[in-house]
Formats: structure tokens, sequence, C-alpha cells
């Protein structure tokens, strides 16, 4: 059970790991997605839904039960297992050592199986805490590695516990079975002693007190007033009583059933709740993992796409040109003021005109255009090098309509006729900004007629 | 029924269609020049809710002929009931003619009953040249909106309204570089009033833009939070031989390591510039320049930044006090309360001492050796001393964010990052400044953090950009 909750926090975490390096709103996108398809089937969104979602256009993966981070505390788990059954086996045929010339002292046994009773407690009271004495000891396993183990560190604790009783659960079985091997091979003699002065009775009531749990059960197992007071032995007579020696062994099934139940029992559900309380720590952080947190805001937010990801139109326009500003002319043939473009501003010095002014383009009409190149036609026809201004508004930017007008011109006006381009700033006191006067440097460049030209300085 | 809307963003050539699109579309992938004809085909920029349209905004190229347009138009009408389909009838016989393309691709989604928004130029005088392409705009019979958008710096937006009203139902002053995100949704909010169909589709994609909005900055303080808990428990590390460690000078390896450990930072800093610019929709905010420009001086380990972006040590102490206190105050639970809070204030104390103290000094991480095994050692530099570091890094990410936060799609030039002359961070509440204390301490003593301190600096990294976004836009 740990084991399924262990694996589903590893591969949330890997995923979350592979998710970094994606952009955000493709994560958002397959996670709705995601959601609403399961929504629409009636279907829940829980963690192990997703990833088995995820799963399935990936293919066969490895087993969770071959998770190298899974597998190490395996390791660690023989390793405290394999320690407890010698260590249990070593501190029980400690226990029972028995050379004929004393006694076992049954006060010891019962101390040894309390303290291991004691530990067993608080144990599973540092895991529950989230205390780490044994932190040392996760270093020189070399446990926080850098191989991902982020997602088990918080559960040290408890793993770190659930080892120990595992540990503990050995050594109280090994235990068990070195002492009936001992009790079945070996002559024993159980006694009691102790410097306190306690008599048979405040023993036989501990004794009787310990024994609660099995004395329904196996009456021989609990120890009689008589058996008590019979085997108690003082190291200062050299332990010889005028004692039935069957009585120095009747003790063996007590000390069985103790070491059982205070050392065995406990350590077995001890182990028990650790796997429980580890499957809960497990679930606890994956409900409180803050990338449980994001999925579930990306599985519940509606994708926005407000065409930000959209590039049909990539590439600027390429804005280099290779014409330059010409002086403009001393003189003007005829003058054509361009969609509202007046150069009779005060303070601007423009050329002299010598022949009609006339007005085109903008609010006038095409039948406008073409009188006004017809008068500007019959004016220039008969000059040699007819030079014509052209004023426009350098802000508004030429259109094909302009081009039109040129095309036209051409046409009506004698080839060698030389178009000189005015464009006008809006503030008759300055000359138009650079900017401005680029665009109109463009559209003369993409006329291809050498006599159609830009001219500059039409300002204070 | 469909009842999507469709925004055609139509006007003269070069008076920014394009960057109202990108602002609003939040794509600055979109071509935008100061050249006439820049935008030669439509392009379509719908805005969707999980794949469900809600609107559609189309870029269009600018009238090229309208007084053409006009006339043929006026030649093909009979009386005002046969405009619209005379114009579709324009587009019908001309989609081949290149001399009409441009009218064409912005007439075309017209007469498929797009809205019409017109967008001129304010910062340039009114002319009444325009009227022949109003004029086509209000034969098409189509809902219009008019955006009186500023390119230049004059203003001459007040003759261009009364003008506008005559041939547009709402005129609206938009500027697409530097509108706010709250008139980005007025103006959506415009969009749906032109049709009764049309407000509900906008409206929900108002409340959805204004969520993601929210969102977006709680992402970005969860950025930051990440970053800044990763560059204050940053350790440098270097494995060397006994032999290696012998031959180089300790003055040498503390170089080399503190090298590289500020190198790390500052790309650890990068890389939150770039996740929080993706995040807000810049993706060729780098592109367009080359890396972020810093003023001179202004790097991330200069003492100019410390003084910029740096707490004073009166903030320091009383957050100290704090996160002292809450160590504290673990020792009074310890003991069941019996030390009556003896610990929460000697916690607080002690953590306030610390930091009046230690605070205004400028600590870089020591090195430290280490043995590893098998004959070798390791070299470790950090994680940094200097809680003054960490607010330098915050208010560095959290000015970057700003900026780029409330930056539009259509802009253009250089994102500048400049400094503030005002410790904005001491208008932060008092909880907030703690959980940010105690992760910054915690980071110092390299001891884990768990999620619900990272949470809590998120939150309280939320607060503080709201702060920052407050004492910005109105500023005292």
């Amino acid at each position: 059970m740990p084991h399924r909750a262990l694996s589903l926090l590893l591969t949330f975490e890997d995923q979350l790991r592979r998710d970094e390096a994606q952009s955000p709103a493709f994560l958002h996108r397959r996670d709705r997605n995601f959601a609403l398809a399961r929504q629409a089937e009636g279907k829940t969104t829980e963690v192990r839904d997703w990833l088995a979602h995820l799963q399935r256009f990936n293919g066969p993966e490895s087993k969770p039960a071959n998770d190298r981070r899974l597998i190490r505390w395996q390791h660690i788990n023989a390793g405290f297992a394999l320690l407890g059954l010698l260590l249990g086996s070593l501190t029980m045929a400690g226990l029972m050592f028995y050379d004929g010339r004393g006694r076992i002292n049954l006060t010891v046994i019962i101390a040894v199986v309390l303290v291991q009773a004691v530990l067993a407690v608080f144990t599973t009271v540092q895991a529950l805490a989230g205390w780490q004495p044994w932190r040392w000891l996760t270093r020189q396993l070399a446990l926080a590695d850098a191989g991902g183990t982020s997602g088990l560190r918080p559960l040290h604790p408890q793993l770190m516990a659930r080892a120990a009783h595992l540990g503990g659960l050995c050594f109280g079985l090994s235990g068990l079975a070195t002492l009936l091997v001992l009790v079945t091979v070996k002559d024993l003699a159980f006694g009691w002693s102790t410097t306190l002065n306690a008599g048979a009775e405040s023993f036989y009531s501990l004794a009787r007190a310990l024994a609660w749990p099995w004395h329904a059960l196996w009456a021989e197992a609990a120890p009689t007033l008589e058996l008590v007071s019979q085997t108690r032995f003082y190291r200062a007579t050299g332990g010889y009583h005028h004692t039935d020696p069957q009585l120095w062994g009747a003790w063996w099934p007590f000390v069985t059933m103790l070491w059982f139940a205070y050392v065995v029992v406990p350590r077995l559900l001890l182990l028990w709740f650790a796997g429980g309380h580890l499957h809960y720590r497990a679930g606890q952080l994956l409900q409180r993992h803050p990338g449980r947190m994001a999925l579930y805001e990306r599985m519940a937010t509606p994708t926005l796409d407000t065409g930000s990801t959209r590039e049909e139109v990539t590439t600027a326009p390429d804005l280099a040109t290779a014409t330059r500003l010409r002086p403009r002319p001393a003189t003007c043939h005829a003058v054509v003021l361009w969609a509202g473009a007046d150069p009779r501003s005060p303070g601007r010095a423009l050329p002299d005109s010598q022949g009609p002014v006339v007005s085109a383009g903008g609010a006038a009409s095409l039948a406008d255009d073409h009188h006004a190149l017809q008068a500007v036609a019959r004016h220039v026809h008969p000059l040699a090098h007819p030079e014509v201004g052209l004023f426009t508004r350098a802000w508004e930017p030429p259109t094909a309509e302009l081009a039109d007008f040129l095309e036209q011109a051409r046409t009506l006006w004698p080839k060698h006729t030389r178009i000189n381009l005015m464009p006008l700033a809006a503030d008759p006191s300055t000359p138009p900004p650079p900017h401005q006067l680029a665009q109109w440097l463009r559209f003369a460049e993409r006329q291809r007629d050498p006599g159609v030209i830009i001219c500059a300085g039409v300002g204070p | 029924m469909n009842t999507a809307p469709t925004f055609a963003v139509v006007g003269h050539p070069n008076k920014g269609k394009s960057s109202v699109v990108a602002t609003l579309s939040q794509n600055d992938a979109i071509a935008i020049a100061l050249e006439p004809g820049t935008t030669r085909h439509r392009h379509q920029y719908p805005l969707t809710v999980d794949g469900r349209v809600l609107y559609t905004l189309v870029d269009t190229p600018g009238f090229q002929r309208p007084r053409r347009v006009l006339e043929w138009l006026r030649a093909h009408s009979l009386s005002a009931s046969d405009r619209a389909e005379t114009v579709a009838a324009f587009v019908q016989q001309h989609r081949d003619d290149p001399r009409f393309h441009d009218e064409c691709e912005l007439l075309s989604p017209l007469t498929e009953g797009a809205g019409i928004i017109y967008v001129v130029d304010g910062s340039v005088p009114y002319s009444a040249e325009h009227e022949a392409e109003m004029t086509i705009l209000r034969w098409t019979g189509q809902p219009s909106l008019a955006l009186i958008n500023s390119i230049g710096g004059d203003d001459y937006s007040d003759t261009w309204q009364a003008a506008l009203g005559q041939f547009f139902q709402v005129v609206r002053k938009f500027d697409a570089v530097r509108a706010t995100f709250e008139q980005h949704l007025t103006l959506l909010n415009a969009f749906g009033q032109l049709e009764p169909a049309w407000e509900a589709p906008l409206r929900e994609a108002v409340g959805h833009l204004s969520a993601r909005r929210q969102q977006q900055q709680q992402h970005a303080a969860a950025l930051i939070a990440t970053a800044l808990v990763e560059m204050m428990a940053w350790r440098e590390q270097k494995t060397l031989t006994e032999s290696q460690l012998a031959e180089s000078s300790r003055d040498a390896l503390i170089e080399q390591l503190r090298n590289r450990w500020f190198d790390h930072q500052r790309r650890r800093e990068q890389r939150l510039r770039t996740a929080v610019e993706q995040l807000y929709q810049h993706h060729h905010l780098q592109r367009q320049e080359t890396e972020l420009h810093w003023h001179s001086g202004d790097d991330l380990f200069s003492e100019d930044s410390r003084q910029l972006w740096g707490v004073s040590r009166g903030y320091l102490t009383t957050a100290g006090f704090g996160a002292g206190a809450i160590g504290g105050a673990g020792l009074d639970a310890l003991t069941l309360g019996t030390s009556l809070g003896t610990g929460a204030l000697v916690g607080g104390l002690i953590g306030a001492a610390g930091s009046y103290f230690y605070g205004d000094k400028l600590q870089f991480p020591a090195l430290r050796l280490g043995p590893l095994g098998r004959g070798l050692k390791t070299a470790s530099f950090g994680p940094v001393q200097d809680r003054q570091f960490g607010y330098v890094v915050l208010g560095r990410a959290v000015h970057h964010w700003f900026e780029v936060s409330n930056r539009n799609h259509a802009g253009r030039d250089q994102l500048r990052l400049t400094g503030t002359d005002r410790h904005w961070l001491e208008q932060l509440d008092r909880p907030s400044r703690q959980s940010i204390q105690r992760v910054f301490e915690r980071c110092r003593k390299q001891q884990t953090l768990d999620s619900a301190a990272v949470q809590n600096l998120t939150a309280a990294i939320g607060a503080a950009m709201s702060i920052y976004s407050n004492w910005r836009l109105n500023p005292p």
C-alpha cells in the first residue's frame, strides 16, 4: 500500500520535472483538454488518472517497482531486517546464557523486553513528530543525493521508522526462535532476583500484570505465587535452595509469551502502522504538493488564446533606400497641391511658380485630377526643361492614388518633365522629420522613374 | 448559432492598425513599422476560450484607392438601400484585380458581417481627405467604432473626435503602445456595445482576460519565489584532490568559486526574466534587443543596486524580530507554555539584534572545505549570508515584472529597466515581511523549506508586487 503511494508521488514529481521545460501555454492546453475530456465522460481527474493519461501516449514504461529510489529503501529495509535477525539471536543467546552455576534472572529479561517496547514506541513517536534522530545515517547512506529524491526527503522519518520497525520485528522473531531452540536443547533454570526490598508478592503482582494479555489463553504461561516464591534466588547463597528443579524451568512459557507479547507483537503492529502512516504522509504530500495545486488550477481554468502565438507576419519590411533628397528647384513651371497640402503658409520659403497652381487627390474627384493634369500639360508642353512642383503632406503616407496620378502625368506631360515631390511638415516652422521623409523616398524609389524626385528643405 | 463577432481593423495606411491588433491580441510578433503597406493581407486573430471563439480581430491593409472605389460604388448604386450589396459586388468583381487587392482584403470581412474598427492617427491634423474611405465604410452598413490612436507627440484628437462622430457610432481614444490593461478591457466592452448580440461574448472575453491577468500575477510571484529561494540557497561546489588543493592558493580558489557563483546568480536571474516575459506573452522581447539593457553600474552585485533595492536597517530589524519570535515560540510550545512566551521574546530580540548589526554589511559567502573521501576534498562557496542580497534580487525581479506586465505588445522599443529612489518594500505588511525574512534565514542556514513556507513566500511576494504596482501607478 505505501509502495503504491510512494510510486505515485515519485512518478508525479518526475512528470513535473519533465514539464519544467515546457511552455505554460502548452501545459495549460494539455491539462485543460484532459480535464474537459474526463468531465465529459463523467470520470474523475485525480493525479493517478492524469498520469495514466500521459503514460498512455508514451507506450509501456518501466514498472514502479524498479524505481531505483525505492530499491534503495528496499535495500535499507533488508539491511535492517538482517541486522535485526542477527542481533535478536545474539541478544537472546546472551540473555539465556546459563552454565549451571547461577540462574537466568527474569528481572533482566523483563527489563530488556520493556526497553524494547519503549524503543518501539519512541520510533513511532519520532516518525509522527517528524524528527530525524538518524539523519546522520541517511546522509551516510547518501540518500540525499541529487538523483531526484526530493519527493522522498520529507518522508525520511516515516521511511526510517518503517525500516527500524522491520528490524525490530526481525529482532523479536529471531530472539523468539532462539529462545525456543534453547528451551528445547538446553536445561535452563530461571529465577528472579533483585537488590530491592521487594517480596514475592510484589514480583508476583508484576508478573501477573505482565501476563494479563495471555493469562486466559495459556494459563501455564502465567506464574503462580508459589512459583514466584520458590524461584527467588540470592547470589550470596550461591543459588542453592531446596527447590524442586522442575520449578526453575517452569518459567519458560512466561518468558516466551513475554517476549512475544512485548517485543514481537508491538513491532508487528507498529510496522503495520508505520506502513499506513507512510501511505498517509505520501498521500498528504501529494495533496499539498504545489505542483498538484498548479495542475488542478490548469485543469479548472479555461485556456485563453488571444491570438498571441500566430505569426503570419513576422518580418518587418526593408526600410533601407538608396534614394536621396535632392535640392528643390528655384522655379517651378506649375504646382500641384496633392490631397489638401497647402504650401502657402506664412513663413514657408517656396520656389517661384510661373504657371498654374492646381489641386488634386484627397477630397477632389478623379475628374478634378484629370482636369488638373491637363491644365499642367497645356502649360509645360512648349517648355524645354519643365519643372513641376507637387506638394504633399509629409505625414500622410503616399498611396496608390498618387502613383496613379504620376502614371497619368507621364502620359499627358512631356517625357522629360521633372516632377519635384515636396512633402510639407504639419508645423510650417519646421522641416518634415526624417521618418516622414523616408516613406516618400521609398515611394519615389518604387516608381522607377528618374524624373520623380523628392526635394528637401521645404521649411522656414 | 455562432454569435462570435468579428472586428475588422481598417483605415488609412500607416495609422497604427497593426499596433491596435498587436495590443488587443497580445501578440508581439505582428510586424509594425513606420511604413505604409506593411500589411498586405488580412490576418485573423481569434480570441478563444477552450477552443471556442469569442471574437476575432482582423488586421487589414490600408486604403490605397478609396476615391476610385467610391466612384465605382456610386456608379453602380441606385439608392441607399443597395449600398451594402454594391460594396459586396465590388469585392466580388475586383477580387483578382491587383489594383484593388488592398481594398478587397479590407472590405471582404465587412461584407461577411464584421464590425468596423476604424483607426486614425490623432497626433496629425484632421483632414477631410479621408472622407472617401469613411464614406465607403459607411456604405457597408456595419456597426462601426473609430479609434483615435496617437503615434506622434502632438494631439489633434479633439478635432478628429468631432469629425469622426459624423461617420461612426462610437469614437474612442486608444493609445496602442501606452494604453493600460484596464483601457484595453474598456475598449473591448465598447466593441460589445456596437451590436446587442455582441455584448455577451465580449463581456465573457473581458471576464476571462481579467481572470487571467490575476493568475499571471500569481504565477509571476511563484516564479520569483522559486528563483529567490534557489539564489539564496545556491552553493557553488568544486571537488579537488589533495594535491590540487595544495597547489592552488586559498585566495585563487575563492576567486574562482566566487566568479562561478556570481555567474550562476546572473544566469538564474536572466532565466527568471525570460520566464516572466513568456508568461506575459512577450515572446520576442529578447529578439528585439540582444539582451536586457541595464544602466551603467546597475549590475546585480553593484553597490548601486544595493542602495536602490536593499531595505533599511529598521525594516530588517522588525522583520528579524518577527522571524526570531516565531523560532522562539517553538521553545514555548515545547515547554507547553510554561515559559510564558519568554522563548518568543528572546528569539525575537536575538533575531532583531542580528538583523540590526549585520543587516547593512555586504556579506558574501565564505569558502568552506570539507572531506569527501578517497583523498578528495570538496570546496563550497555559499549560500549567501547577506540578507540584503535577497531584497536586491526581489526588488529587481518585482521591478522587471512591473515593466513587463505593463508593456503593450505593440511596443517595439527597448525594455529599459531603471532604478527607483524609494524603499517601497517598507510599505509591506508585517506578516509578509516575516515570511520573506524567515525564508531568507532558512536558506542561509541551508535548512529545507516545506511547501507551506514557499506558499507563504509566494503570497508575500504577491503582496509586494501589488504594493510596488500601486506605488508606481500612484506615485506619492
